[in-house]
């Protein structure tokens, strides 16, 4: 477990060692969180509130959004891994007393944490202060947000590994990387919440393990889902975030006992 | 001269034939592309079905704009992106040296040495689109819209090769320049909606320090006769001008990185 935390601290310290890129990407979110913001500022155009969802909800929704996807960087994850198996690299890890999916999770909470504390929160602050942004629905459901984004951060990260893992048989890390950004930009529900969506399409997409993603973390700041519904959300959630790490271990185990390094 | 610029369609013909020596590979790339530009596409769709207009602009329009900027950015990142990427990477290993001393333009060895046809799957998805939505979209068609279309796309294609290849050469200055690239990419995700929904300030970077808004925003704006924030009139002389204009700057940019250049190594 040690060893774990030290991987976790290794994540946050290169994180520190590259603040030109840290800077961009305050300044890449901040443009996009702004953008977003924009936007749903020229749907409403005027009218106060759609479906019961008024623009204060969903200015707040969109600054929500980049708390777990701003945070993590799923092709970051996709490319370590599949780089890793397709250039041998991991029949290093195959030989250390560590579980390598178990690694990779410790360096993304390290990176992730840095990035969250330097460019999520600033980035918020910022845009908050201009447009304003609505504080949570009770004192339960700002409680629950930090579990909810905490259960985002593990499913975001099991399906990037579990699509880094597919590279092991498909060979492409580029396609698998894109497949997944298709994925996350349709059903996490980062650009348009699933509230808006056509039925039965709605009810379908907030029943997949990406709406945990920006979805629930979001509907639940916003009150969306009452006390049961925001507990049973969180149980289907841990749910699925336990199908996605047994899925991962079961095609880890298959790739890591298939895997053959040719040169030396 | 001649003789050395004969090398260039040799370049090209050895690297589409090492890109398409995995042919299943390169589809399949292609194909998860289509689906990833599809999804955002499809995002839209969904907004405008529930909201009918964003920022004045309908559904067809909307996808007239998204198809354009697919299509310019395509076109002029196959020309630039991913060989100013890895310039980065020459940059820090010193590999850049061995191009300077070759007997031929270096940028233009760069690009042609890695022309990126992996471009094909956005071309591919944003023609259809882009025929669909300039008959839904009910463009007033002339003569002179007609060159207008055509002028304005290629000024946004220039505009995106010289964008890129300024932020690339910085990397013979600086050394890391990918981070820039970042930058870019957050304002080039905005070029898929109009100008005129975003705060002023945003408006002015669009339209001068990134001035992104000319690879879609302005130049469908002008095409569908919608008003275009700050420019006003000046907007279509504006948009046809920025490229040509920006490729000059991007000449001037990368000769004066060139001569900045003292290695990254030892």
């Amino acid at each position: 477990m040690m060893a774990y935390a030290a991987f976790a601290r290794s994540g946050f310290l290169t994180s520190l060692a590259y603040r030109n890129e840290v800077w961009a990407n305050i300044f890449g979110k901040l443009v996009q969180v702004f953008a977003r913001v924009a936007i749903w500022l020229a749907v409403y155009a005027g009218v106060t509130a759609v479906d019961g969802i008024g623009i204060k909800d969903m200015i707040t929704y969109a600054l929500l959004g980049g708390v777990v996807m701003g945070t993590t960087r799923y092709e970051r994850i996709v490319h370590q891994v599949g780089k890793a198996l397709k250039t041998g690299d991991v029949a290093i890890w195959l030989l250390k007393p560590v579980h390598y999916p178990l690694y990779l999770l410790a360096v993304e909470a390290g990176m992730s944490l840095y990035t969250f504390l330097l460019a999520v929160v600033p980035t918020i602050i910022v845009v908050a202060s201009v447009y304003g942004m609505l504080p949570p629905a009770s004192l339960f459901h700002g409680v629950m947000f930090l579990p909810f984004c905490l259960l985002g951060f593990t499913i975001h990260f099991l399906c990037a590994a579990i699509f880094g893992v597919l590279a092991f048989w498909l060979m492409t890390i580029f396609s698998l990387e894109w497949l997944l950004q298709s994925l996350i930009t349709l059903l996490s529900g980062l650009l348009v919440p699933f509230w808006f969506f056509p039925e039965p399409f709605g009810t379908i997409a907030s029943h997949q393990p990406l709406a945990w993603l920006v979805y629930y973390p979001s509907a639940v700041w916003l009150g969306q889902l009452d006390v049961g519904g925001t507990l049973l959300h969180f149980g289907l959630g841990l749910a699925w975030a336990a199908l996605l790490a047994l899925a991962l271990a079961l095609l880890w185990r298959r790739a890591s006992s298939r895997i053959t390094v040719q040169g030396g | 001269m001649r003789n050395r610029l004969a090398i260039l369609p040799l370049l090209i013909r050895m690297h589409v034939k090492s890109q398409m020596e995995y042919r299943g590979a390169f589809w399949l790339d292609r194909l998860a592309q289509i689906i990833s530009y599809g999804a955002v596409l499809l995002i839209l769709w969904i907004l405008l079905q529930k909201f009918h207009q964003l920022g004045g602009w309908n559904w067809p329009e909307l996808a007239l704009l998204f198809s354009f900027q697919l299509l310019a950015y395509s076109l002029g990142a196959s020309m630039s992106f991913t060989q100013l990427r890895e310039l980065e990477e020459l940059v820090r290993l010193g590999a850049i040296d061995t191009l300077l001393t070759k007997p031929v333009n270096t940028w233009a060895y760069l690009i042609f040495s890695g022309l990126n046809i992996g471009y094909v799957g956005h071309i591919i998805l944003a023609i259809p689109v882009l025929v669909w939505a300039l008959l839904a979209a009910q463009v007033e068609w002339s003569v002179g819209t007609a060159l207008f279309f055509i002028f304005s796309l290629l000024s946004a294609t220039m505009v995106t090769g010289a964008l890129m290849t300024m932020i690339g050469a910085t990397a013979l200055i600086w050394v890391r320049s990918n981070h820039l690239f970042s930058i870019f990419f957050g304002f080039w995700e905005l070029t898929r909606y109009p100008l005129g929904i975003f705060p002023t300030g945003l408006q002015v970077v669009m339209l001068t320090i990134v001035p992104l808004g000319y690879i879609s925003s302005v130049p469908v704006a002008v095409l569908l006769g919608k008003p275009v924030p700050l420019l006003g009139d000046l907007a279509a002389p504006v948009t046809l001008l920025a490229g040509p204009c920006l490729v000059f700057i991007a000449i001037i940019h990368w000769r004066y990185a060139l001569n900045r250049y003292q290695g990254a190594g030892g």
